[in-house]
């Protein structure tokens, strides 16, 4: 009998991320993904450091945060950080471990506080997350500098549209490099109007047995399951665009990794929902302050808007409403982070998000029709979950690496499907006309497998060769 | 509910009636006459929540929000998860959950309005296809009935969830 040995990291059993990446490069171009992706353990670990210990993530938004010495506690991968605004307004993002022994100093989910003191030896940090003191600091400690000693920040923060997003990796672009292409899709959602929006209450939390990039993929555009899982909400009247009609609009790959989908037809003064379905008295408002009459006129004519920022932050726009006999939908909006906590597990963070300019009867309509569709409880979100569960366990089965079992990902690849590409549209990316199309996914990947396999300090380019 | 309530003594004759109604309401939903639940139990007026919880600092209180929610629902609202889940394609509960719930600790206090409040504690097990750990939801249900041509419907029900982070893929059941 011979002794197996094994490289430290490589797993005794099993594929490794190497050999799956590889997979992945070799069959992306035909639309082919390893399932093995969707539950490896050591591509799982390889994507704690790789994606999440290097790429910008959403974190907060600034309306949950508004006064001084309001912090929030979330997740960079499976990692606590504090979101903090200090006494001069600033937004700090601190590892949530006390500089001493490590002990966690920010024990609750949200509140107000001038400082956080470690419950072990009592070290104390302001908000800005300097070390202030310890008990009888002179005998313990004096002549030991607190500077140095503070709690360790994100190693770059910064907000586009409010929203709040950090990375660990001091190599990182700036945020709007980062989004690249993105920016534009971005802005026609959360810059409308000179207002802009703001969370309604803190984030429902909900876990799944599922890998997070279920979450992402379904976000970055995949429209089609639209007409068999979510066949019941038309038969209940929560959405008023039909199957067939939905799929009409574009795919875009707005930049590398960052995909979204807009429901869209064909001419522009078709009678359907514009503005995400948002009222009228609301859509007044939307005008060219922030952004310009292309995006504006993009988002007019928008019916749904569904998207993901690489890795983990999806946007959702669309008219939707919990209770068709007496309510009729209305446009919602909703943001959620995709949260891994193994390669079975994924913790949904969901928020919903209004205009803040939308009248409170306005906002109350939105967060109940958004809270009855798209939410653990919602009629639309109810049904996601359910396949999500089962590609996990494709993910992680034997037979799947056996039989070396691949995912189709091939619509709207030439030769397939109808959706064809757009040359003349206003903003940036890839587009393709009807979301017969699995491009935008194909993005997803295709920058995540650069991202998984980018030297430390390198990045993949932020920018499409062809556009 | 008016304030001015009058604790119900266990035993008497309407703590028996809330008591056998809670036991009535548990058997239809874990046999999944949902509908005729709503039909029967639920007022027209009803106002049905799950709040949203948080962990908070202990001068915070117990993390509840007022204003957030993990469900939220009127009659329309419930009629409408009711009739989705009779459709062919309500997948999250098709095949369904099989769901028991255990009721204890019936507090009942009755209004001068005549409104009936109950507090009872719950624990809600689900299972679905191959699972053999339930998925567990323990909490309490702050009701309040109303008496509608002599018969005790549901008029408000907030349901305290002790978690803050939901360890289930969906809410597609009935607390």
């Amino acid at each position: 009998m011979t002794t197996t040995e094994h490289r430290p990291g490589e797993q005794p059993v099993g594929l490794s991320a190497d050999h799956l990446l590889r997979q992945l490069d070799e069959g992306l171009p035909a639309g082919e993904i390893p399932a093995a992706l969707f539950g490896n353990e050591d591509v799982y670990r390889h994507e704690l450091r790789s994606v999440f210990g290097r790429c910008w993530v959403f974190l907060a938004h600034e309306s949950e945060i508004e006064a001084r010495g309001d912090y929030v506690l979330r997740k960079i991968g499976e990692d606590n950080f504090v979101v903090v605004r200090d006494e001069e307004g600033g937004i700090n993002v601190l590892f949530d471990a006390c500089r001493h022994r490590g002990v966690q100093v920010c024990r609750a989910d949200s509140g107000n506080t001038s400082h956080f003191r470690c419950p072990y030896h009592g070290w104390t940090y302001n908000t800005k997350g300097d070390l202030v003191g310890a008990p009888l600091w002179r005998n313990a400690f004096g002549g030991m500098s607190k500077e140095g000693n503070g709690l360790v920040p994100a190693a770059k923060v910064a907000s586009y549209h409010g929203l709040v997003f950090a990375t660990l990796d001091p190599s990182a672009p700036p945020l709007a490099e980062y989004l690249g292409g993105m920016t534009w899709y971005l802005d026609l959602v959360f810059g409308l109007n000179a207002e802009g929006v703001e969370v309604l209450g803190p984030p429902q939390r909900f876990v799944i047995d599922a890998n997070w990039k279920s979450g992402a993929d379904n976000f970055s555009g995949d429209d089609y399951h639209l007409g068999t899982l979510h066949r019941s909400v038309w038969e209940i009247g929560a959405f008023p665009v039909p199957f067939r009609e939905n799929m009409l609009g574009y795919h875009i790959q707005a930049s590398p990794g960052h995909s979204l989908s807009f429901s869209m037809a064909p001419t522009e003064d078709e009678p359907g929902p514009k503005f995400f379905g948002y009222p009228e008295e609301l859509t007044k408002t939307f005008d060219t302050s922030r952004i310009s009459a292309h995006q504006l006129d993009v988002a007019r004519r928008s019916r749904v808007f569904v998207g993901n920022v690489f890795p983990n932050f999806s946007i959702l726009a669309l008219p939707m409403t919990e209770d068709g006999a007496n309510h009729p939908p209305t446009g919602i909006l909703t943001i959620r982070t995709w949260q891994p906590k193994g390669p079975g597990q994924v913790e949904v963070w969901n928020w919903f998000c209004a205009y803040k300019n939308m009248t409170p009867e306005q906002k109350d309509r939105a967060y109940k029709a958004g809270l009855g569709t798209f939410s653990m409880g919602g009629s639309f979100e109810m049904d996601d979950t359910e396949p999500w569960i089962t590609v996990s366990r494709t993910g992680r089965s034997v037979a799947a690496e056996v039989l070396d079992f691949k995912l189709n990902y091939q619509m709207g690849m030439p030769g397939i499907g109808i959706a064809k590409r757009v040359e003349e549209w206003p903003g940036p990316g890839i587009v393709y006309w009807t979301r017969y199309e699995e491009g935008v996914q194909r993005n997803l990947f295709s920058f995540y497998s650069r991202m998984m396999q980018a030297a430390p300090g390198q990045w993949p380019d932020f920018t499409f060769d062809d556009e | 509910m008016n304030p001015i309530t009058t604790k119900v003594r266990a035993g008497s004759e309407l703590h028996c009636e809330v008591v056998d109604w809670l036991d009535t309401e548990a058997e239809l939903l874990d046999d999944g006459h949902e509908a005729r639940w709503l039909e029967e139990m639920v007022s027209r007026e009803v106002i049905y929540q799950m709040p949203l919880r948080q962990t908070v600092e202990r001068a915070r209180g117990a993390g509840f929000e007022e204003h957030a929610f993990h469900l939220d629902e009127t009659y329309g609202s419930l009629a409408s998860r009711v009739a989705r889940n009779q459709t062919l394609y309500a997948w999250a509960e098709d095949p369904p959950s099989r769901i028991r719930h255990f009721i204890t600790g019936v507090r009942v206090s009755e209004a001068e309005d005549g409104l009936v409040a109950v507090r009872s504690n719950l624990l809600v097990m689900r299972t679905r296809q191959e699972m053999t750990q339930p998925q567990t939801f323990a909490g309490e249900r702050r009701d309040v009935l109303r008496r509608e041509d002599g018969v005790l419907r549901l008029y408000r029900r907030t349901i305290l969830l002790d978690l803050t982070v939901i360890g289930t893929h969906n809410l597609a059941i009935f607390f």
